[in-house]
């Protein structure tokens, strides 16, 4: 059992809490989701279960924390350790070992456990995560999703009586998310161990949990089952994302009909909105006006590439993209999704065929002449960043490109007005929260003003409020006739803002076209709204509607 | 990038004891020192190819000797236009350098070059061979029962672990930057240390970041939690594990042998001496092939030895 009561925290000589006044009680054998905005306070509230905080990271403290009848504060690593397993965001930062067994048997080795019991406990932690068959491969082999399995093996063979996951899934692919939340459901479910999980995709895991808490500017605000936490009006606000279905059934009541229940699942859902949906007169879905009708902008032209050590990344793709289009470039993980894009602001030549943008060939053209009309932002902020002050950072491309000082000022003023980042102008941007290093990222690449903007997993790890906020910007910029390519695996966010949709596979396009076609009537490639709609088929409705926008309008 | 590192293959070689496999680099090592006559130095060199051979690392090993042979051609060139002894003079400059003399290119100094050479890529070789046959966890494991402190020879092994993601790292924001306008090799000096901190800055922080989030993870894992430490795996020492370590350990043996009857020498400067090869000196030849190469008989040897 956790037992927290009255716990505040302050990392170092930070002048704001991390946690504050926070009173919370974990009984054996619950399923916790934790949600809440970036530096609500959640990772700190998992550091202290194990007592990461106070022993690891210093800081004020004040408040009583008892794990398991064990007083956090006066209890070592190692009595901490073995009741608590912490698994977090990276796998490639939790990994100390060259192979997969010694790795399970880390923490194992730091006991002192004798050898035969390490064996037997490696043994069981590698078969609850289906890991005997890569047991000897090396760590640096494995996938994402593989890695995060080996740190859970390595965690599991302590013996903890609590799990507490961080973000387990946010670096991962969605095939992987899944696997990797399948394992700890199970976990909870067989061996009825007690989970607290953090995550923000909540459509991915409101189902499983018997709990829902959501934090924010290091509060609790809300403690609950799931179904009343979604039901409750003001979690959308602090920027958690909540699943589409909930939000429609909200939309739904706010406009006067009477559906009882929250859905959880998409099951749910059609036995909860069935009735609506067979007593509603449906009204036609508006016919989408294809967009691929301008002038091309990216042509790329029987397009073949192939990496220096051989692996070849793309066969033969051909596609024309117009100005003002609004692209999602999708796949499995090494479908070619980033090689593709890479092509299109010359980082890449193809090997063979040809890539033209507005009208330059990029094999005749270098990266820095390209700059001037493609811009692309890559999906860690922290890798853009290294200037001493957010201006300095944004006025970085210009300085390269050879603008003048006069057109430098201008230009730079306005961005960081449209940005909002007009007062952190002097500040040193890698202080500023995710948010905002997001925000001077971008602006960073868009002060040059470039014609396309290029997007590489933008959304990946980024929580709803960030992500929508990125969306909704993007869409404006669409809007002055200028284009975006968009890579991403978020199904949802393609459903809500993207006009046509990119499928590759084994380095081929193997889809292309309008996003109702590619995203409707597939099976889990579906949002989960479209899912839904396909058991509503019989009573008239159009069975490609994607978005909760549309299925609402649909019913009124 | 990926072929520097240690791959799990089932040869005899990896399967080796890693204590012999050290011992035989220090002998290498030793040989190569000791030896002179550069035809002792080709031949210490093509021995360590038979363990090559056999551990079916050939292109691994081949991605580790292109940089060598970069360093060796740079010996070879840096020491005819520096040394100017020897009496074989092949040309001759026109002036005079104040200090050195008048620059000269002889034959003495081509022929130390390519021995120095020779001697360094046999080194190479070996420690090549080392890194690409055993588990960097055994070689961490081996450094242990050394006696040398558990937490130096972690840090060692966890800077080699992440030093392809350091190198990711470093490709990943060079593509960031260079999106952003950089091109260094368009600018001046200056301007161009003062642009690659666009690279360094980023990639200084995020690996600070990392170092956290790893301390992190190990103290959540009851890393340093004060009790002594065991070892998942143990460095069996069978008998037949005993004698490979002595085979690794023979040929440095033999080059202190050599050493003190003055065989495998070879004057140099200021005139190449004459090989005879007539003399007791080259029946060692074979013996030093053998005796280097004696770890892959044994190798064999020992599969037949677990074996039964």
């Amino acid at each position: 059992m956790i037992r927290i009561r009255d716990l505040t925290f302050y990392y170092g000589d930070a002048s704001k809490p991390a946690l504050q006044g926070v009173n919370l009680q974990i009984e054996d054998g619950e399923f916790v989701l934790v949600t809440g905005p970036s530096g609500c306070g959640k990772s700190s509230l998992c550091r202290c279960l194990n007592g990461l905080i106070p022993h690891f990271y210093g800081g004020k403290i004040a408040g009583g924390m008892e794990v398991q009848g064990l007083d956090v504060m006066k209890s070592t690593t190692k009595e901490m350790a073995t009741r608590v397993g912490m698994v977090f965001q990276d796998p490639e930062n939790q990994l100390v070992s060259m192979d997969v067994e010694r790795e399970v048997a880390f923490g194992l080795e730091n006991l002192a456990f004798a050898r035969d019991i390490m064996a037997k406990r490696v043994e069981e932690s590698l078969d609850a995560l289906g890991l005997s068959g890569i047991r000897y491969r090396g760590v640096h082999e494995l996938s994402g999703g593989e890695k995060q399995k080996v740190v859970i093996a390595s965690v599991l063979a302590l013996h903890p009586d609590i799990l507490v996951l961080d973000e387990p899934t946010s670096e991962l692919d969605p095939r992987s998310a899944e696997e990797v939340l399948s394992i700890v459901q199970r976990l909870n479910d067989d061996l009825g161990m007690t989970v607290i999980l953090v995550e923000h995709r909540l459509d991915r895991v409101v189902h499983l949990v018997d709990r829902m808490i959501v934090m924010d500017e290091g509060e609790i605000i809300a403690d609950g089952p799931p179904r009343g936490v979604l039901a409750n009006g003001d979690i959308t606000s602090v920027g958690a994302g909540v699943p589409p279905l909930v939000r429609m059934v909200r939309r739904l009541r706010d406009s006067g009909f009477d559906v009882d229940d929250i859905p959880l699942t998409v099951k749910e859902g059609r036995a909860i909105l069935k009735d609506v949906f067979r007593g509603a007169k449906v009204s036609e879905l508006p016919k989408t006006e294809s967009t691929n009708s301008g002038e091309p902008v990216i042509e790329i032209d029987k397009l073949w590439y192939a990496y220096p050590e051989g692996l070849t990344a793309l066969r033969n793709v051909s596609l024309r993209i117009c100005r003002g289009e609004f692209v999602a470039v999708m796949g499995r993980n090494a479908s070619g999704k980033t090689t593709l894009v890479k092509h299109i602001n010359g980082l890449l030549k193809p090997t063979k065929g040809k890539v033209r943008v507005a009208g330059i060939d990029t094999q005749k053209a270098t990266i820095a002449e390209l700059a001037r009309k493609v811009g692309f932002v890559f999906q860690n902020p922290n890798d853009h960043i290294f200037a001493d002050t957010v201006e300095e950072e944004i006025s970085f491309i210009l300085r390269n490109l050879g603008f003048d000082g006069t057109e430098m000022a201008a230009r730079v003023d306005e961005v960081l007005e449209m940005f909002g980042l007009k007062e952190h102008r002097r500040q040193y941007p890698r202080s500023l929260s995710g948010g905002e290093r997001q925000r001077v990222a971008m602006a960073s690449v868009l002060v040059a003003s470039p014609e396309v903007l290029i997007l590489d997993e933008p959304t990946r790890g980024l929580e709803y409020r960030l992500k929508s906020e990125l969306m909704r910007f993007l869409d404006r910029y669409r809007g002055e006739g200028n284009t975006v390519v968009l890579v991403t695996h978020d199904v949802e966010t393609v459903a809500e803002y993207a006009d046509r949709v990119v499928l590759l596979s084994g380095g081929r396009v193997v889809v292309d076209g309008n996003r109702r076609d590619v995203l409707s009537r597939a099976l889990f490639f579906s949002p989960q709204i479209n899912r839904l709609v396909q058991a509503f088929e019989k009573y008239g409705v159009p069975n490609n509607i994607i978005t909760v926008d549309e299925a609402v309008d649909i019913l009124k | 990038m990926i072929s520097f590192r240690y791959r799990e293959k089932r040869t005899v070689i990896h399967k080796l004891n890693p204590f012999c496999k050290l011992a035989w680099v220090a002998s290498v090592f030793v040989l190569a020192l000791v030896l002179n006559n550069p035809i002792f130095l080709l031949l210490l060199f093509l021995s360590t190819l038979l363990l090559v051979i056999t551990a079916k690392v050939w292109r691994e090993w081949t991605s580790f000797m292109k940089y060598a042979i970069y360093i060796s051609l740079t010996i070879v060139v840096v020491n005819t236009l520096v040394s100017y002894q020897g009496t074989h003079v092949l040309a001759e400059a026109p002036f005079t350098i104040p200090v050195m003399g008048t620059p000269t290119i002889t034959l003495e100094a081509i022929i130390y070059g390519m021995a120095m050479s020779i001697r360094l890529l046999a080194i190479i070789s070996a420690f090549a061979i080392l890194t690409l046959t055993v588990n960097p966890d055994d070689l961490m494991l081996a450094m242990i029962k050394m006696r040398l402190p558990y937490k130096s020879v972690l840090v060692t092994a966890l800077s080699t672990r992440f030093v392809p993601t350091l190198i990711s790292d470093v490709e990943r924001i060079a593509d960031v930057q260079r999106s952003r306008g950089l091109e260094l090799d368009k600018c001046s000096l200056p301007k161009r240390i003062k642009r690659s901190a666009s690279v360094i800055i980023p990639l200084l922080s995020n690996s600070l970041d990392r170092t956290v989030q790893i301390a992190e993870a190990m103290e959540s894992r009851a890393f340093g939690s004060g009790a002594k430490r065991t070892f998942y795996k143990d460095i069996k020492m069978s008998r037949m594990d005993i004698v490979t370590v002595i085979a690794g350990f023979a040929p440095s043996v033999l080059g202190i042998v050599m050493l003190i009857l003055g065989f495998g020498d070879y004057q140099y400067y200021p005139t190449l001496g004459r090989m005879d090869l007539s003399g007791p000196e080259w029946t060692m030849l074979p013996i030093l092939a053998l005796v280097v190469s004696s770890v892959v008989f044994l190798a064999f040897l020992k599969r037949g030895v677990d074996l039964d």
